[in-house]
């Protein structure tokens, strides 16, 4: 599959999104935490002052006066990086927004290894492991322009806390004006017979080239993004995995607690296939070239292809 | 609320009367349930009466209407103090204080919005209360509202660092629509707050980020009066109340007692706090 190169990353494409909806919509306010140039908020504060509230560099206190604001019903798009939005103010998100259930979005850049060349202390490896297990909040993550601008109204029109995975530097763009995105939808990018591989992110990329390079040798692989990863699609899962017979999760994430592990449990319990995961085993990264880092951290294509052919290999003489 | 009275002498003397009340639930509650956190409650009872029966405006009949007065109980764990302000002005049968901390009761451990009439906001975990407020504030000036949020601080959680976030921002936003009253009982639940860790002096520390600050007497009905509503003529700054209080007011044994923080009283302790409240005034 040809993949073309985006012009801008999934941050600035969500947050363009959320100025063009500050048109529409006038019942929504931002809170940001003076990241706002690098998350592109700023374009929606210096068009909407008076619904934007930069908190300075106090995360626990900028998502506690989110939940403060939104406590009788109004939304609010909270704004951070990863690390920040889940581990410094993860207790203001847990017992304030999450268990009232109250409208507040996150906004989180920075996720997984994006931010590769800044290092390990801003780079959010653990955040859909921290975030999936709070009850009530739903966790999405766009793949490129289209999606994350798309992904910004589902995440505004869907009630209780939102977080919304989005990544530092531009990479590629796969869809068109025509796709639709919903909550606990996924898209069944390239079909394939012979196994599964389902990501969400940066990593559907490597998805897509290693299954170009399979294809070569004749393995058909299917790469669902499954851009909705809590709830996710049960039913295309379900549908690819009994037609594969194989499934294979990478994700830019800690392997433990990841989609992978929610994966598995849901396999062993609907349907138990032959099953592998990539993701970080168990460690930190480091800084560096983001595809030398996602390489050597193993979720790259080259894993991705090697994985695929194991799992083949062993599909093949169960058989 | 205050308008039925003849003089300002017969509204105190009105809320003297429901403090006593109201410090005879928190008790009554507390040793029914068998657990709750008795000090704390009763040194910010004088105060929550003030607000509950003659400063806020509130509705019980409509819990949400928009136009209310928010209020936060920060230092949660006082909950009880509270849940007897809400029952007594109407928000919930008063035999529902019996139930406290009970399985599926509407009264939580802690302070729960979605499960008790009257609750603006979820708390319980310190030092976020002022954040919420916070929030709340910048909710009025959006929709620009007149109402007033109230949030007490336990002068333990102003330890929190997110105290001092949430502070800052207040000031920031010069919100005049957020009062903090510091529930100053000098006690934490390893000790007194000075050993534990000293944070005087309060004041300076508030007024340094540009608070309006004032100190009283918090078990003294007149001055809680006389400065909430002085509250609403400072304009441009958010207002913090120092309130001096005795952790365990009005219960002779529990006074400045640092056990008496999260700890249900016996049958016969039961007995001697409702007759040393009763017969007090």
């Amino acid at each position: 599959m040809e993949l073309s190169k985006a012009n801008i990353t999934t941050r600035q494409a969500f947050s363009e999104r959320m100025l063009e909806y500050g048109a529409i919509n006038k019942d929504f306010v931002v809170f940001e935490a003076d990241i706002g140039y690098s998350t592109y908020s700023h374009l929606f504060g210096d068009a909407y002052p008076e619904r934007y509230f930069n908190m300075g560099i106090a995360e626990s206190n900028t998502m506690a006066a989110a939940a403060g604001m939104a406590a009788d019903g109004r939304t609010v798009i909270a704004c951070s990086y990863g690390v920040f939005i889940t581990m410094r103010a993860l207790e203001a998100i847990r017992t304030f927004i999450c268990y009232p259930n109250l409208n507040v979005k996150f906004l989180s850049s920075h996720g997984g290894l994006t931010p590769a060349v800044d290092g390990v202390t801003h780079q959010a490896t653990e955040d859909i492991g921290i975030m999936t297990t709070l009850p009530n909040m739903k966790v999405l993550a766009p793949a490129d322009t289209e999606s994350a601008k798309k992904i910004f109204d589902v995440a505004i029109k869907t009630p209780g806390p939102v977080f919304i995975r989005l990544m530092r530097d531009p990479l590629f763009d796969i869809y068109s004006k025509e796709d639709t995105f919903k909550i606990a939808g996924s898209k069944t990018i390239q079909e394939g017979k012979d196994l599964t591989v389902v990501t969400y992110g940066d990593i559907v990329f490597q998805a897509l080239e290693a299954a170009d390079e399979l294809e070569k040798e004749n393995i058909f692989i299917e790469v669902i993004d499954m851009y909705s990863i809590k709830p996710f699609d049960e039913k295309s899962l379900l549908n690819s995995i009994s037609k594969t017979g194989a499934l294979l999760v990478v994700e830019d994430h800690q392997k433990r607690n990841g989609l992978g592990y929610e994966l598995s449990n849901f396999c062993l319990k609907n349907k138990p296939i032959l099953f592998d995961n990539l993701g970080l085993d168990d460690t930190f990264a480091e800084s560096g070239n983001y595809y030398k880092i996602i390489d050597k951290y193993g979720i790259s294509k080259k894993h991705i292809f090697n994985k695929v052919k194991e799992l083949i290999f062993k599909k093949r003489r169960g058989k | 609320m205050n308008n039925k009275f003849q003089n300002f002498e017969e509204r105190v003397q009105y809320l003297k009367v429901k403090a006593k009340e109201v410090r005879t639930n928190i008790i009554d509650m507390i040793f029914t349930a068998h657990s709750g956190h008795p000090g704390g409650a009763l040194s910010a009872a004088d105060i929550m009466t003030a607000l509950y029966f003659d400063i806020l405006k509130i509705d019980p009949n409509n819990p949400r209407w928009p136009d209310r007065d928010r209020f936060i109980l920060s230092k949660g764990h006082a909950c009880p103090v509270w849940y007897s302000c809400l029952a007594m002005r109407g928000y919930f049968p008063t035999k529902e204080l019996k139930t406290l901390r009970k399985f599926e009761s509407i009264l939580q451990g802690h302070p729960d919005m979605r499960k008790t009439p009257g609750v603006d906001m979820t708390t319980g975990s310190l030092g976020q209360g002022l954040s919420l407020g916070v929030g709340m504030a910048l909710e009025g000036k959006l929709v620009k509202k007149n109402y007033h949020i109230y949030v007490i601080l336990g002068d333990g959680e102003i330890n929190e660092g997110q105290i001092w976030e949430a502070a800052a921002s207040a000031s920031k936003y010069k919100l005049d629509n957020l009062t903090a009253i510091v529930d100053k009982n000098n006690l934490q639940m390893d000790g007194f707050t000075e050993k534990v860790m000293p944070m005087d002096p309060i004041d300076k520390k508030f007024e340094a980020f540009n608070w309006y600050v004032m100190t009283i007497n918090g078990h003294n009905m007149k001055e809680i009066l006389i400065a909430l509503e002085e509250v609403k003529k400072i304009k441009g700054k958010p207002v913090c109340i120092i309130a001096n209080t005795i952790k365990g007011k009005g219960v002779s044994f529990m006074e400045n007692i640092r056990e008496w923080h999260g700890k249900a009283p016996n049958q016969q302790e039961y007995k001697i706090a409702i007759k040393e409240i009763e017969g007090k005034q």
